[in-house]
């Protein structure tokens, strides 16, 4: 690629080069109708003068239209403006790629840790399960036991209450028979007992 | 507790007057007199034992009654300086301590008998002998009867207690078969 020292150097040889085409062709054009008449060609040569000068005009416009506009900067500006955001794009593309890479495998990470979480979960499920089943069995085994031990008691205080009462019954029966049949003598007797224990005393 | 305590002390007081003038039996029969009264007399007991009157118009009442009265100016002393000391209430504790106290300086004793059925001479000599003997202090006797007894006799010495009644040798019994010793 040519580069120039200035913006000048650059129209000028556009210009030139424009020009030197326009000529060229012209020759070649003119080369081509060589079997006219004199006449026929002075106006010819006439009517390509205006026409290169008409051409000439018009490139020198758009040149100079060119200049003013900044249409070339405008559109290098574009390109590299262009080229930028193809650069940024492709970048973006790939750290989009690459995050995307990123996530798949963090994806593939959480799967394998979301298959552990749930294999975890699982195995501390059954080892609840069986903690809780455990306990329960084992609570069932000491109600049954209370229970047991609460019918003993209850069969024992049953027991108990009524061998009182048997007890209390035979002492008053007792009690009654022998306030029937106790007479003076039978006071003596135990007065004079009752004395001898005494004695034994001292 | 206390009360008893400073009512022993009373007793004591008295007792050693007694012991110098040689009437202390005489000052007992006084102090058994004054509470048999207050017993009897709830009224008056009220009256002389309660702060709400005035110490003065207590003493007033004390006084016409003890005017009429033949105890022992020790007495009747003992008596006015309970009521200033508010423990006239305490009498029968200050007569029950200071029979204690003359019946220990009298080597007496004294045994509450309770009898089922009357008791026959004999056996009540036989009775007092033993009791005694066992004692080695002259025995005073205090016969009450009491049929719930069934049969026998229970003595009470102070804290001993020699029961030989029908009702506790029934108990006893009950007590056995209840601990399942006759099975």
């Amino acid at each position: 690629m040519i580069r120039f020292a200035s913006k000048k150097g650059e129209t000028f040889l556009i210009v030139g080069m424009t020009l030197l085409f326009v000529i060229a062709f012209c020759g070649l054009a003119l080369a081509s109708g060589g079997g006219a008449s004199d006449s026929g060609g002075h106006d010819q040569m006439m009517n390509l003068f205006y026409r290169i000068l008409n051409f000439t005009l018009l490139v020198i416009i758009l040149v100079v239209v060119v200049k003013k506009t900044s249409m070339l900067r405008f559109f290098g500006e574009r390109k590299d403006e262009i080229k930028k955001k193809l650069e940024d794009l492709t970048k973006a593309r790939q750290a989009a790629e690459d995050r995307s890479r990123e996530l798949e495998t963090k994806l593939g990470e959480f799967e394998v840790q979301r298959k552990e979480i749930l294999e975890q979960f699982r195995a501390e499920g059954a080892k609840e399960k069986a903690r809780i089943i455990a306990e329960a069995r084992e609570r069932a085994a000491q109600l049954i036991s209370q229970a047991d031990h609460t019918i003993e008691r209850e069969i024992q205080g049953a027991t108990e209450r009524l061998k009182q009462e048997v007890v209390e019954m035979a002492a008053l029966r007792a009690e009654e028979i022998i306030v029937k049949g106790i007479k003076d003598s039978d006071q003596d007797h135990l007065v004079n007992e009752f004395i001898k224990s005494v004695e034994k005393l001292h | 507790m206390t009360g008893s305590k400073i009512s022993k002390r009373y007793a004591k007081a008295l007792l050693s007057l007694g012991q110098e003038d040689g009437n202390y039996a005489e000052y007992g029969e006084n102090l058994k007199e004054f509470a048999g009264l207050c017993a009897d007399n709830p009224e008056f007991r009220k009256v002389i034992g309660n702060p709400v009157f005035s110490v003065d118009d207590r003493k007033k009442v004390l006084n016409a009654v003890l005017e009429k009265s033949a105890f022992s100016e020790y007495v009747k002393n003992l008596l006015r300086l309970l009521l200033d000391k508010n423990r006239i209430g305490g009498i029968e504790d200050v007569s029950d301590n200071y029979t204690r106290l003359t019946d220990e300086i009298s080597n007496i004793i004294r045994a509450d008998i309770i009898t089922a059925r009357p008791l026959k001479n004999e056996a009540m000599d036989k009775l007092d002998a033993v009791l005694a003997k066992i004692t080695s202090k002259t025995v005073k006797t205090n016969v009450e009867e009491d049929e719930s007894l069934i049969g026998g006799l229970v003595v009470k010495i102070g804290d001993l207690v020699l029961d030989g009644s029908v009702r506790a040798q029934l108990e006893g019994l009950k007590e056995s078969l209840k601990r399942g010793e006759y099975n």
